[in-house]
């Protein structure tokens, strides 16, 4: 065993923090995963520009397709610092850089992927990708998926609805699943992928709100969207592999990045509690602060250590069977405590409008707060994981 | 970053794995929690036949000149087993700091015996309040002639009805903070003056009262120096925690292993109870709870391998196993139905012992508070 970071890694780190410096206001950067509703797109975009000059945006990915091979410990360390210092537009609209590119490097043609990579390794808008999964009666029971397609010719035609769509408003493609075998004899059996321009005629996109207000999420309809057979991921029915090799890259990626952000959020944390006097003395000095701090570092501790070997488990070329779902369940666990005890720790304040002058920390700890029991839900509610790794790593018989 | 164990590492885990699933089955556990000694001398030979007494001592004094990982690998699967005897006393509270602090004479003389399983150690730290604090040690010990004399008690002092020797801290000093004036004394467990109470824990284990009633101990028989004796106090509770915790992460692990197997077998409303989803859910949370375990052990204990111990790793494995096993056994307990409250059944060994192992070498209090001070709280 050996758990140093490499030299390679730390010199990252060190470029990543000049660039924060640099780019970005002074100020503590509120999460732009979990508040991210694309509200400044424009600035986002112009990030994902300079974060790709810097050979950061897709470092995972070949030089071919515009990366550097780099490590995925490197990217785990991307991915921590990124979110440590709250640099936008990393994710290419949630979708592309983190599955959708992988995805169509597994399982994509060479000319989708001479197509669609340089987009989003360059980090232009028209690399910008949704992703349209959930739909009204399929969320957990992802497999009961009705929207269809049907074959056409060259074409397929699409016809649907998908909920939840996040940034749809923003993305230029969806890396849609439809149906193409409603008579399979198991229905995770007739499910394909799909690139769909959302320029395409047919294609509405109407924006649902989150409980504060902030648009991240849409409803997408599909009426008689005619799409090229070319567009066709991988073999038609065999989608439901591909979706869960997504989901596994997905369920990856929160634990880095969950814990750059709580890392952020630690480290003020305890400056603010060294700098807020109560009863005569700094509040890091009341026992219980201290208490729920350091049990918020101890559980971030163990976060780190889950991410570093989920990744290092996939660099020696091993298949994940839990580890995503446990890092998912993980994440999601502290960031729901950094929220809940950021929230006590800036008692009253904590219910102040993020956006408002009132607001402690830039509003960092009302956005986690506000956006955790979502975050919680994405990729894969906590059941939902904890069903995969009672059956896939203990051996449970399956339970629905 | 290597998350891989060493072939060598492997290879010691299934020795110790086969080696204890033969000599300490349950059976043997449970024989040991009634035995006036509470440990068998002969196990403890062909352990030390093995090696595993001086696995982390250099070879000059017998030992195999193995890792601290090494031995927190070997610990992970005495813990599994639940392994009774002074295993943890000797080599995790004694050998170590004698290693680190002794006098070349002290090296010598003390640590080929240990290696050879020929003697057995004890350290006495906490007393009345039972908190490892440098203000809490007041055992007196002034300075006669060329001996000090050592009066007063130590409480929790494991093993020590079978100890030939035990580490004392007293105090010899009064400085600017507790942690001056603390020197830690090496003492015949045998001497005169020297009387020992048993306290009955609920663990099976063996803890006494040791009390010192003017015993003189010549003044060369100090390991590291005088009054500066908190040093080693601080090195040996670093150590420790992290070897308690290996332990604990077996036994975290075998909590699991044993659950996830009853849920697959229990038959209610005709099909095994691992079907539904309150218990699946339940075990998932175990099962994070012992790779929690796993990995911030892994972390501490390579940092004290090589040579880099870092505190902030350290208390974060010892809070985070402290509270894990705890959790582990009561929803392990819960997973069971009654059969798992019942004398016959092997969880409520470990439930027993979670006490005991929660308080050695620091609660989560402790940790939770070097983790604060490290946070500059």
């Amino acid at each position: 065993m050996d758990f140093r970071l490499g030299e390679k890694e730390l010199a990252l780190k060190e470029e990543i923090r000049k660039f924060a410096k640099a780019e970005l206001p002074p100020d503590l950067v509120r999460n732009t995963v979990i508040d991210g509703e694309f509200r400044d797109f424009e600035f986002e975009i112009s990030m994902s520009r300079k974060l790709a000059q810097r050979g950061w945006l897709v470092m995972s990915w070949p030089e071919k397709y515009g990366g550097r091979s780099a490590s995925l410990l490197e990217q785990t360390i991307y991915e921590m610092e990124i979110a440590y210092w709250g640099i936008p537009g990393a994710w290419m609209g949630i979708s592309g850089t983190q599955w959708v590119g992988p995805c169509l490097m597994m399982f994509g043609t060479e000319e989708q992927r001479e197509k669609y990579l340089p987009l989003i390794a360059s980090g232009q808008k028209d690399g910008v990708w949704c992703t349209g999964y959930s739909e009204p009666n399929a969320g957990s029971d992802f497999a009961n998926i009705r929207t269809r397609a049907l074959r056409d010719g060259d074409d397929y035609i699409i016809n649907g609805q998908k909920v939840w769509t996040s940034v749809a408003h923003r993305a230029r493609w969806c890396w849609l699943a439809v149906r193409t075998n409603p008579n399979a004899a198991k229905k995770h059996h007739g499910i394909s992928i799909f690139i769909v321009d959302m320029k395409s005629p047919g294609v509405t996109v109407n924006p649902i709100l989150n409980y504060y207000g902030r648009h991240h999420f849409n409803e997408v309809f599909f009426d008689n969207v005619r799409v090229p057979a070319s567009n066709l991921v991988g073999e038609e029915n065999k989608g439901w592999y591909y979706l869960m090799q997504s989901l596994a890259f997905e369920r990856r990626s929160i634990a880095p990045t969950t814990y750059g952000n709580l890392k952020r959020i630690l480290e003020e944390l305890a400056r603010y509690a060294g700098q807020t006097e109560y009863e005569g003395q700094p509040l890091s000095k009341n026992p219980v602060v201290r208490g729920k701090l350091a049990d918020l570092a101890i559980d971030l501790e163990v976060l780190k250590m889950f991410a570093f070997q989920l990744a290092w488990r996939i660099s020696q070329g091993q298949i994940p069977v839990y580890e995503s779902s446990r890092n998912k369940i993980m994440g999601d666990d502290l960031m729901r405590q950094g929220a809940i005890t950021g929230a006590d720790i800036l008692g009253m304040y904590s219910q102040v409008d993020p956006d408002s002058e009132w607001a402690k920390l830039n509003g960092a700890i009302q956005g986690a707060y506000l956006g955790f029991p979502g975050q919680a839900i994405a990729a894969g509610t906590a059941e939902i994981e904890k069903s995969i790794i009672a059956q896939f790593r203990l051996g449970l018989p399956k339970s629905y | 970053m290597d998350f891989s164990f060493t072939e060598e590492q492997d290879m010691l885990r299934m020795s110790a794995k086969d080696f204890l699933a033969k000599e300490c089955p349950k059976a043997r556990v449970r024989e040991m929690a009634k035995d006036e000694r509470g440990y068998d001398p002969q196990v403890w030979d062909h352990m030390a036949e093995l090696g595993w007494m001086g696995l982390v001592l250099p070879e000059e004094y017998g030992g195999m000149g193995a890792s601290f990982m090494d031995l927190a690998i070997l610990m992970e699967e005495m813990g599994r087993n639940i392994l009774p005897g002074p295993f943890f006393s000797t080599v995790a509270l004694c050998a170590l700091p004698i290693l680190e602090y002794g006098s070349s004479e002290q090296k010598t003389k003390f640590l080929p015996q240990i290696a050879k399983g020929e003697a057995i150690w004890t350290f006495g730290l906490v007393e009345s309040s039972g908190k490892y604090k440098a203000s809490e040690v007041k055992l007196r010990a002034v300075l006669k002639g060329t001996n000090y004399v050592l009066q007063g008690h130590k409480l929790f002092v494991t093993d020590a009805h079978i100890a030939d020797y035990i580490l004392i801290a007293g105090r010899t000093g009064e400085g600017e903070r507790p942690e001056d004036g603390v020197t830690l004394f090496i003492l015949d467990a045998r001497g005169p003056n020297v009387k020992m109470e048993a306290i009955p824990t609920v663990g099976g284990d063996r803890q006494f009262k040791v009390s010192f009633d003017r015993v003189a101990v010549p003044g060369d028989h100090i390991l590291g120096r005088i009054d500066k004796g908190w040093d080693t106090v601080d090195f040996i509770l670093q150590r420790a925690a992290v070897l308690k915790c290996a332990e604990m992460c077996g036994a975290c692990q075998a909590v699991l292993d044993m659950t996830s197997s009853y849920a697959k077998e229990r038959i209610q409303f005709d099909r095994p109870i691992g079907s539904f989803q309150a218990i699946q859910h339940k075990l998932a949370d175990m099962l994070i709870d012992v790779e929690a375990v796993q990995y911030l052990l892994y972390q501490a204990a390579w940092g004290v391998s090589v040579g880099s111990p870092s505190r902030w790793q350290i208390s974060a494995a010892k809070a985070k196993a402290n509270e894990a096993y705890q959790r582990i056994c009561i929803e392990a307990i819960a997973a069971h139905g009654a059969i798992g409250y019942s004398l016959d059944h092997d969880v409520g060994l470990y439930y027993r012992r979670v006490k005991a192992a929660q308080f050695a070498a620091g609660d989560t209090d402790l940790h939770r508070e070097v983790i604060g001070i490290e946070l500059g709280l």
